[in-house]
């Protein structure tokens, strides 16, 4: 393979930006799961109501419940 | 359009602009206008350019900025007025297939999935790659923000969603059942987060409470794969896109 003291001197780099991208990554600061998992529940629970999906809608504001009851022929 | 497949559109947030593109390799932006003389088409601006195709585009926080993903590997911010490269995002060592931006108050971090089955979180201003997370099997198709910023979901064609906590930096939840064997192609949240939509390739929605890790709900009666999903801005309802070439609103 032509040029391939190239290759080995572009794969040290590519190591070497690897090895810098682990260590950022590793210097975050981390969080027990414990804890954060309780704030995703909390959310949940805060905006409940303010979820229509979740709560549904009132008949009355609905516009697009059935106005009539079926009739089986 | 220019083009033969459309793969990603985004509103602009003032309802003005609809960005676009494909298999272009570009995003465009069109204006909108109610006047139905005007050539909407002569008044297109290309604003990204990417060296394959553009998979994904989302409005920042106001009409001037756009992020990009491509099938080249990377993403991209650009000024929509100049169409000059902001700043961009290297790191996936696949296509990227997905993005979407951090809820306003968190902060200037958006998270993009590919093809490598990894999702990598980012700070848009420096570029930098500030976490990222390998434990789907599959292209990652969809990443959506969780509604409070300290959470994402992902869809892959591993026939699961998972999600990630920022926060703990891990995978918190894997939303799966044997019985479903086909990738999903797109997932978000109701407005509280409690609910998962995910839309699948065996052309079913299935919904998942977040917190519980079970699933609420199957939805049928699209006639082929769903390809992509979005739940509206009030909650009240979502919308599913298809390759049976129908959207339905689900309520």
């Amino acid at each position: 393979l032509s040029g391939k003291m190239c290759s080995s001197s572009n794969s040290i780099i590519q190591a070497q930006k690897l090895v810098d991208q682990l260590q950022i990554e590793a210097g975050m600061e981390r969080f027990k799961i414990s804890l954060t998992a309780a704030d995703l529940v909390q959310y949940c629970q805060e905006h409940r109501r303010s979820d229509p999906l979740l709560t549904g809608i009132s008949a009355s504001s609905n516009p697009f419940k059935d106005k009539k009851t079926c009739v089986l022929l | 359009m220019p083009c033969t497949w459309v793969m990603a559109c985004a509103y602009a947030p003032s309802g003005c602009a609809v960005a676009c593109g494909g298999l272009d390799n570009k995003c465009s932006v069109y204006p909108l206008s109610l006047d139905k003389n005007e050539n909407l088409a002569a008044k297109k601006k290309s604003v990204a350019m990417h060296t394959n195709y553009l998979s994904a585009c989302s409005f920042t926080n106001s009409d001037m900025q756009i992020l990009t993903s491509s099938g080249d590997g990377t993403c991209a911010l650009w000024d929509v007025e100049s169409g000059q490269l902001l700043q961009s995002f290297h790191g996936h060592a696949a296509d990227v297939l997905c993005l979407d931006l951090a809820p306003s108050e968190t902060g200037n971090t958006f998270v993009s999935g590919g093809c490598d089955k990894k999702v990598n979180v980012w700070d848009m201003r420096s570029g930098q790659c500030i976490q990222s997370f390998e434990t789907h099997e599959s292209d990652i198709n969809s990443v959506r923000y969780y509604p409070s910023g300290d959470a994402f979901a992902s869809g892959s064609d591993d026939a699961t969603c998972r999600l990630y906590d920022l926060r703990a930096d891990r995978e918190v939840a894997i939303y799966s059942k044997e019985s479903i064997i086909f990738g999903v192609s797109s997932v978000d949240f109701s407005l509280s987060g409690r609910l998962l939509f995910g839309g699948y390739n065996d052309y079913t929605i299935n919904v998942w409470d977040v917190l519980k890790g079970t699933r609420v709900s199957i939805l049928f009666g699209h006639e082929n794969r769903v390809s992509t999903l979005r739940v509206s801005p009030d909650g009240t309802a979502f919308c599913t896109g298809s390759w049976d070439h129908t959207l339905r609103i689900w309520a």
